[in-house]
C-alpha cells in the first residue's frame, strides 16, 4: 500500500434489527401510500443538509454589524436569507417545512438578561437554521425542570450566572421558533466573521452556554430520566 | 428572578391515553437488537448517530405533514396520518414505560412504531412481514 493511500474510515458491518425496523417502517408506510418515496427521498437529504452553521453564522454578523443585528431581532426570518436560509424557500416543499415554517424571534441576550431556548409541550426547534435538537433538549427532564429552575439546569450544563442575571425561558410553539443571540465575549476584538461563528456553538445558540475564545464544541449533557415525567391530559 | 413563560396555545383535549401495552414483535427488536452504541464502539465508528436516524426523522415529519405549525384541533386527519404533538407525547410516555431502558435515537424508533400500530396505520403482523422482506435483503448478498 502507498504511503500516499487512505485507510478507508471504520464502519459497521452488520445489520441490526433496529436498522432493519426503521426500513420496513418507512416502507410499509410507502406501501399504505402515507407518504410517497420520492417525497421521503427529498425530505431526508434537506435534513440531512440542515445544521447548526447557518445560526451560528448570523450570530457572527450580528455581533460585528449592528443594523443587520437591529433586523435579526426584529424579523429573524428576514436575517435567515443573509446566512442562506429562506424558511420559505428554501425547503423542498418551497412553502417552508412542515415543522418549521413559523416566525423565528433571535432573543438578543445582555449583560444582565440571559435567554434559554425550550419546548416544554415536545421538542419544537429551528431546524432551518439549528439543525436537529439534541437528545437533551427532547427530554421532559430538561422540558418540565428548566421552567421551573432554569438556574439549576443551566448548572448543570456548566454555565452559572451571577444572581444579578435575569433568566428568561421561551417557549417554542407551533407559531414560533427562538434561537439566542448571546453577548459577545470578550478577547475576540478584530476577529472575523468566520473565527466569532466557531465559537458560537449549538449549545449557545439553545442558550445553556455562552461563547468563549477556545471553545467550539458542545458540553456533554448526560440524560437522567425525570422523576414525575410530563403529563399529556 | 423573573421567568417569561411562554405558554403553548395547544389544547389536546382529544387527547388518547398511549397505550403501554407491550407488542410482541416490537419488544423482541427492544430484547435483541444491537444499538447503535455498542456497534458503533465495536467497530470503531465515531459517529454518534445511526445512519438511519435522518431518514427516521424525515418519516416523522412526512407522517406529521402540516401538523407542528397548526393547533391541535385544526390538524386535518385527512393530510396527517400522525400528529407531531401525539407523537411526541406517545414517545415520552412510552420513554418512561416500556422503552425506559432502550437509548435514543433507538427509543424514537420503537415509539414510532408502536405508535403507527396503535393508530391502525399497519399491523404487528404486517411489520414484521416486512422486516423479513427486508432483512432478506440486507443480508442476502
Amino acid at each position: 500500500m502507498s504511503e500516499h493511500e487512505h485507510k478507508p474510515a471504520p464502519m459497521v458491518e452488520e445489520v441490526s434489527d433496529f436498522e432493519i425496523l426503521e426500513m420496513a417502517v418507512r416502507e410499509l408506510a410507502i406501501a399504505k401510500g402515507l407518504f410517497s418515496a420520492e417525497d421521503h427521498r427529498i425530505w431526508t437529504e434537506y435534513v440531512h443538509s440542515l445544521g447548526p452553521t447557518p445560526a451560528a453564522h448570523l450570530v457572527a454578523k450580528a455581533w460585528l454589524d449592528p443594523e443587520f443585528k437591529k433586523l435579526a431581532v426584529e424579523d429573524g426570518v428576514e436575517a435567515s436569507k443573509a446566512v442562506g436560509v429562506d424558511w420559505v424557500l428554501s425547503p423542498p416543499t418551497q412553502f417552508g417545512t412542515p415543522s418549521d415554517y413559523c416566525n423565528l424571534r433571535v432573543l438578543e441576550d445582555t449583560q444582565t438578561v440571559k435567554h434559554v431556548v425550550v419546548c416544554t409541550l415536545c421538542s419544537c426547534y429551528p431546524r432551518p437554521v439549528l439543525g436537529q435538537s439534541p437528545e437533551w433538549y427532547r427530554t421532559p427532564n430538561y422540558r418540565r425542570r428548566l421552567v421551573r429552575w432554569p438556574r439549576q439546569v443551566l448548572t448543570e450544563f456548566g454555565l452559572q450566572l451571577p444572581s444579578d442575571v435575569e433568566i428568561r425561558v421561551a417557549d417554542s410553539n407551533q407559531k414560533t421558533r427562538y434561537m439566542v443571540l448571546p453577548v459577545r465575549p470578550e478577547g475576540t476584538e478584530g476577529w472575523t466573521e468566520d473565527q466569532l461563528a466557531e465559537i458560537v456553538t449549538r449549545d449557545c445558540l439553545i442558550g445553556v452556554a455562552v461563547p468563549k475564545p477556545g471553545v467550539t464544541s458542545n458540553v456533554k449533557w448526560n440524560v437522567h430520566k425525570a422523576v414525575h415525567p410530563v403529563e399529556h391530559h | 428572578m423573573a421567568i417569561t413563560y411562554h405558554d403553548n396555545s395547544d389544547d389536546p383535549s382529544e387527547w388518547q391515553d398511549t397505550e403501554p401495552t407491550p407488542i410482541g414483535l416490537l419488544e423482541r427488536v427492544r430484547d435483541h437488537g444491537r444499538v447503535w452504541g455498542d456497534l458503533a464502539a465495536k467497530y470503531g465508528v465515531t459517529n454518534p448517530d445511526p445512519p438511519w436516524k435522518v431518514t427516521l426523522e424525515a418519516t416523522c415529519d412526512m407522517l406529521a405533514a402540516d401538523s407542528c405549525i397548526v393547533p391541535y384541533e385544526e390538524v386535518d386527519r385527512n393530510t396527517c396520518a400522525l400528529p407531531s404533538l401525539e407523537r411526541r407525547a406517545e414517545e415520552d410516555d412510552l420513554s418512561t414505560t416500556i422503552y425506559a431502558d432502550v437509548p435514543y435515537p433507538e427509543r424514537q424508533l420503537l415509539a414510532l412504531a408502536h405508535s403507527m400500530i396503535k393508530h391502525g396505520l399497519f399491523d404487528e403482523h404486517e411489520l414484521a412481514d416486512q422486516m423479513k422482506d427486508v432483512e432478506g435483503r440486507l443480508t442476502g448478498v
